[in-house]
């Protein structure tokens, strides 16, 4: 590494940190380890305190697993920090640079690093995995739907896989793109040598991993019977795997605050000079969009989860009718997250998609202006919506015109990202490669789960198609139709960059084609038997839906095939694929400006930026700002100041 | 790679924790005809039970991994001829109180609508002292239609136990009723026995192989 | 390794011809998408039992013939996009830089906002006299208690008859009094389109007038626990005679 990647000036030379030599030895391994001892701590001491009485159980649960998560936290390091600045000592530079995961190797990514380019892998490597759990439940439960009479689960068995799968993909889709390329992509993006608060950046990520496991633990502590909305007071009566359930939840609130937090403050102060905000690219618009969202969003699942411990471990009466307490409020606080959260899903995906399709069709952005102004209008009227879920509740008929109003609202501005995209194709010089069939999917995809949301909008159709495998299917379309192909999009889109080489393109379309027709067979299945009256959530059904789910089953496997190619295709080129050069697809935005691999600290000399990122098809400027006599239209790169910055630095980090 | 190694172990634990608390099947048994409203039937038989724990059940005589749970026994999967006359007799040897849902509390889908306890005749029962219920029902449109409940009146709390035995006298609850066609009905308990849960219905009354399971007719 | 960015001659020429193809896969793809529409979720969802469900259908078909063509407005220009702006590999120049055009933002933006208003009036409007179509005098009233795992009704004007099984007269607007005793479930009645939760400590109400004789589907569509697939029954409607027979048979009084 040399000195002119770390800019600051040497810092005077300090006494060794508290624990600068035990950071060193910390990773995955000693967070394990330090969970499972604490963990076990925790165990003992409730279990020999706090078991004779109806909640005991799930005081033991509560305590064990909220201890195996401070360890773990402990054990990678996450406190060392805060520790150490407590004690008034601070790092000195190595130590930072080690933090930062310099001269690592692979073992960077098995640490509390704080390098953005290090945790939007670790991220990437994180929703793979969840999305392997999930979609092998996914598997499980169509394999026990392929007929009435399968009898492949038990009723018990199959409840708690419905629900793990459901909390498993939302938090995978929830950190599909924001994780991955929100971190890894989005700060070199806006011209960053590193996220705002990197180490916050390392928490969030570790929170998850650390959460994981408490989910998990509820497939041996009785299931979750609730689905992954965990309604009370069926919650209240469920087994100690409900203690798992809100344990997860509250640390993934803790994480995704944590992340929202840092991400919004980098965007908002540390993009590159020059880059204002109607230079910042959709993408950077989506990602805080979402994590926007989620800042006020999921707080709202935690105080419902906190309530819930309260009821279940404390004899609390919260979601108790007989005794005060109301199912409503648990449905309220859920729904208040539960709105928001689909678009903390789908906004970075689709942002995602409106970056790349200018790449692919060489033109700039259709109204860039709408596609903003939308996004923002998408964030405003979500947290607005949320009682229409509850549209069937009987909790406040008189709100079920206000709320279908403002739900059906939410098609303008929505429509308007169809015309951003559509406008962008148009005349433009389609190249069809993988990240563009996304797009293209996204828009089949989109319209049906959009118009499918209309009915369900409208309530007397949504009285006769609420709680029913139509449902299902709908926000599947949405969530897996259009935000998990954008996410899949944009990880082949930016697979070149943060892994350095180019993915499979073969594997690439025989997946794309699998899952995309597998996802269409498997969803107009569930469509039609929700609309013959299936309802969600059932082990077994009535004979009439029985060929509607063998088609959705068979279509579900067609999916898992394709996932499996995808995984392939993943792996492979990320240990063999060919190397990438630096900008690939030939976009424009800073980040095909660094080499590859990047240099620790992105760039070289930080960018000015002198006109937006979409200028295809016009002039190139000269570049430096001012000394164009128009108004500045062409980006930073690749004719600006960073790209000839860039075209010298030495090649350097590994991967 | 560390999460996926836990979560296969996890899952691969709870499908073996699942796949051990199959229950086993107890099949009626057909002995001679009866004469009934549809004209004469194979008459079938089964011997169940309701214990205040799991010790005499399916779960072995340590109780397995909820011994204090309400069970019925000897198991929870039954087996039952179709188109024939079924008698069950469930030794109720469990204490209760009052049922939340007095529907319950009466003979439902039995022939003549009644029940014997104890040799006496009975279409419903108090009430106030109802120790479980034996409620069988099922999707409609799959199969013949078959709603069967019979509340199992509760041993009073201060009844002496049988020497030799951990339990006291049972309530012998005798009634029949007409199957239909072959199907997949379920069973469960209607009386909320699942102490120390939300409505008393968690614990033993949402765990298959406690108070609930399937019964085929075949 | 860059892409020259070459200025393209925009190919104005072609323009027209663009426009009128799109046009015809529009024409096209709209008539298709309104068949389906008039067509296929209204027979998935089976022949109604009573004015709820065929406004629900009604709905469904409109809302589907409004979106036709919309989608197939995306779709079109999606598919010709793919089919006349495709290159070959990786394209060599860039397209025309349009950064935007006003009017059709503009345009796209208003005629989305009134079909939004339209949904939203229709939805007010059929919200309203479905509701108050089911709001006549003399209503049957049946109490519905949800439990795990079984539904049970009671008549509490009819002598307070009970049964698991829902009996309703012929053309009887009828009023559902909708309560539970543990958990939350939902009352569905599938092809009479009425559904609301059963909670427990409160009542929840919901009506319906079933003008189809015939057994109808009542399910639980809230996730309520080990048997919810099996928390279903049948709902009969009969002869007002033949109900009156029937209430007569289980011990009570019309
Ligand atoms: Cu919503
Ligand atoms: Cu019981
Ligand atoms: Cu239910």
């Amino acid at each position: 590494m040399t000195a002119a990647v770390i800019s600051q000036p040497a810092q005077p030379h300090q006494p060794a940190a508290a624990g600068g030599g035990l950071m060193r030895r910390l990773n995955v391994g000693t967070a394990v380890a330090g969970g499972v001892i604490l963990g076990l701590i925790g165990w003992l001491v409730a279990h020999s305190l706090l078991q004779d009485d109806d909640h005991g159980s799930d005081q033991v649960v509560l305590v064990t697993l909220t201890c195996w998560a401070v360890g773990f936290m402990i054990g990678i390091g996450a406190f060392n920090g805060p520790i150490g600045w407590a004690l008034g000592r601070d790092l000195r530079r190595e130590d930072e640079l080690f933090l930062a995961g310099k001269d690592q190797g692979i073992s960077r990514y098995f640490r509390f690093t704080t390098d953005h380019k290090v945790v939007g892998i670790q991220y990437l490597v994180v929703t793979m995995v969840l999305f392997a759990l999930g979609g092998t439940l996914a598997m499980l439960i169509r394999t026990n739907l392929i007929s009435p009479h399968s009898h492949f689960l038990n009723p018990q068995t199959y409840n708690a896989i419905v629900g793990l799968h459901g909390l498993i993909m939302i938090v995978a889709t929830i950190i599909m793109v924001t994780g991955p390329f929100g971190n890894f992509i989005m700060p070199i993006m806006i011209g960053a040598r590193d996220m705002a608060f990197p180490r916050l950046n390392a928490l969030s990520l570790w929170l998850i991993v650390a959460a994981i496991p408490t989910l998990l633990s509820a497939a041996v502590l009785g299931g979750i019977p609730t689905g992954w909305v965990g309604y009370a007071p069926l919650a209240d009566q469920a087994p100690p795997g409900m203690d798992s359930y809100s344990v997860f939840i509250i640390i993934f609130a803790v994480s995704s605050a944590v992340a929202g937090a840092n991400i919004t403050t980098t965007v908002l102060t540390m993009r590159a000079r020059g880059m204002s905000w109607n230079r910042t690219p959709i993408f950077v618009y989506g990602t805080v969009a979402s994590v926007g969202l989620a800042i006020p969003a999921f707080p709202m699942f935690m105080a419902s989860q906190i309530l819930l411990q309260v009821d279940r471990t404390q004899g609390g009466q919260f979601f108790v009718a007989s005794g005060g307490g109301s199912p409503w409020l648990y449905a309220n606080l859920f729904w208040l997250m539960g709105h928001p959260e689909v678009y903390v899903i789908l906004i970075p995906a689709l942002a995602a998609l409106m970056e790349l399709t200018p790449v692919f069709s060489r033109k700039p952005l259709f109204s860039f202006n709408a596609a903003v102004i939308s996004i923002a209008g998408i964030v405003g009227l979500s947290v607005m919506v949320w009682a229409h879920h509850m549209y069937a509740s009987g909790w406040a008929p008189d709100l079920n015109g206000p709320f279908m109003l403002t739900t059906e609202m939410i098609s303008v501005p929505t429509g308007l990202l169809f015309l951003v995209i559509l406008g962008t194709v148009w005349r433009g010089r389609v190249w069809t490669t993988v990240p563009m069939m996304a797009t293209y999917a996204m828009l089949w995809n989109f319209i049906i789960g959009g118009v499918t949301g209309i009915y369900l909008s409208d309530v007397p159709a949504d009285y006769a198609l609420h709680g029913s495998m139509f449902v299902t299917a709908h926000f599947h379309y949405t969530l897996m139709g259009a935000g998990l192909t954008g996410a899949i999009g944009a990880l082949a889109y930016w697979f070149p960059k943060m892994t350095g080489r180019m993915m499979n393109e073969r594997a690439g379309y025989i997946s794309f084609w699998l899952v995309q027709i597998g996802f269409n067979v498997t969803f107009m299945g569930m469509f039609a038997v929700g609309l013959a009256g299936q309802p969600r959530r059932v082990v077994t059904y009535a004979h009439l839906f029985a060929t509607g789910n063998l088609v959705s089953t068979i279509g579900a496997y067609t999916i898992g095939i394709g996932m499996l190619v995808l995984l392939y295709a993943v792996i492979s080129s990320w240990r063999h694929g060919d190397r990438a050069p630096a900008n690939p697809w030939g976009g424009k935005t800073l980040e095909w400006t660094v080499p590859n691999p990047i240099p620790l600290e992105n760039f070289e000399v930080m960018p000015v930026v002198t006109s937006d990122f979409y200028g295809y098809g016009e002039e190139p400027s000269t570049g430096a700002d001012g000394e164009d006599a128009r108004e500045p239209v062409h980006a930073g790169a690749p004719a600006g100041p960073a790209a000839a910055v860039v075209a010298a630095a030495p090649v350097e980090g590994e991967l | 790679m560390i999460v996926g190694g836990v979560a296969a172990v996890a899952i691969t634990g709870f499908v073996l924790s699942t796949a051990g608390a199959t229950p086993g099947l107890l099949k009626a048994t057909v002995n001679g005809t009866a004469d009934t409203a549809q004209g004469q039937l194979p008459h079938a038989f089964l011997n169940l039970a309701t214990y205040p724990d799991s010790e005499a059940g399916e779960h072995g005589a340590d109780g397995g991994a909820h011994p204090d749970w309400v069970s019925y026994g000897p198991t929870s999967n039954f087996e039952v001829p179709a188109h024939s006359l079924v008698t069950i007799t469930i030794d109720q040897y469990d204490g209760g109180e009052t049922i939340t849902n007095p529907f319950f509390a009466k003979v439902r889908g039995t022939v003549d609508g009644t029940m014997t306890v104890d040799g006496k005749t009975m279409t419903e029962a108090d009430p106030d002292a109802i120790g479980h219920t034996f409620t069988i029902h099922a999707l409609p449109t799959n199969q013949d239609p078959l709603f069967v409940s019979v509340p199992l009146p509760a041993v009073s709390d201060d009844a002496p136990e049988v020497e030799g035995t951990d339990y006291p006298a049972p309530h012998v609850v005798t009634f029949s009723f007409i199957t239909g066609g072959k199907g997949e009905y379920v069973w469960n308990c209607e009386f909320p026995c699942g102490d120390g849960y939300y409505a008393k219905f968690g614990g033993p009354m949402s765990t298959q192989g406690y108070m609930s399971g399937n019964i085929n007719v075949v | 390794m860059s892409v020259e960015p070459a200025v393209a001659d925009p190919p104005r020429r072609h323009s027209r011809i663009d426009y009128w193809r799109i046009g015809w896969i529009w024409l096209a793809l709209t008539i298709l998408l309104v068949l389906f529409s008039i067509w296929v979720p209204t027979r998935l969802m089976g022949p109604p039992a009573s004015p709820t469900m065929r406004a629900v259908e009604s709905t469904m078909r409109v809302f589907s013939i409004a979106a036709s063509p919309v989608a197939a407005l995306v779709w079109a220009v999606a598919i010709y996009s793919l089919i006349r702006w495709k290159s070959k590999g990786r394209p060599t120049e860039d397209g025309p830089a349009v950064r935007g055009y006003g009017p059709v933002t503009i345009t796209w933006a208003a005629v989305s906002t009134v079909l939004c208003v339209f949904l939203l009036i229709w939805g007010l409007a059929e919200m309203t006299s479905v509701t108050s179509a089911a709001e006549a005098s003399n209503p049957l009233v049946v109490n519905v208690t949800g439990q795990q795992w079984v539904w049970t009704f009671s008549y509490p004007d009819e002598g307070n008859v009970e049964s698991d099984q829902l009996y309703l007269p012929l053309n009887r607007p009828v009023v559902f009094h909708v309560t539970s005793k543990d958990v939350i479930h939902s009352f569905w009645v599938v092809q009479m389109g009425i559904k609301v939760d059963a909670n427990p400590g409160v009542t929840t109400k919901t009506s319906v007038t079933p003008d189809k004789l015939g057994t109808f589907d009542v399910r639980c569509a809230e996730l309520c626990g080990l048997r919810h697939a099996d928390m279903e029954t049948a709902a009969h409607v009969v002869n007002p005679a033949d109900f009156t027979t029937w209430i007569a048979q289980n011990g009570g009084h019309t």
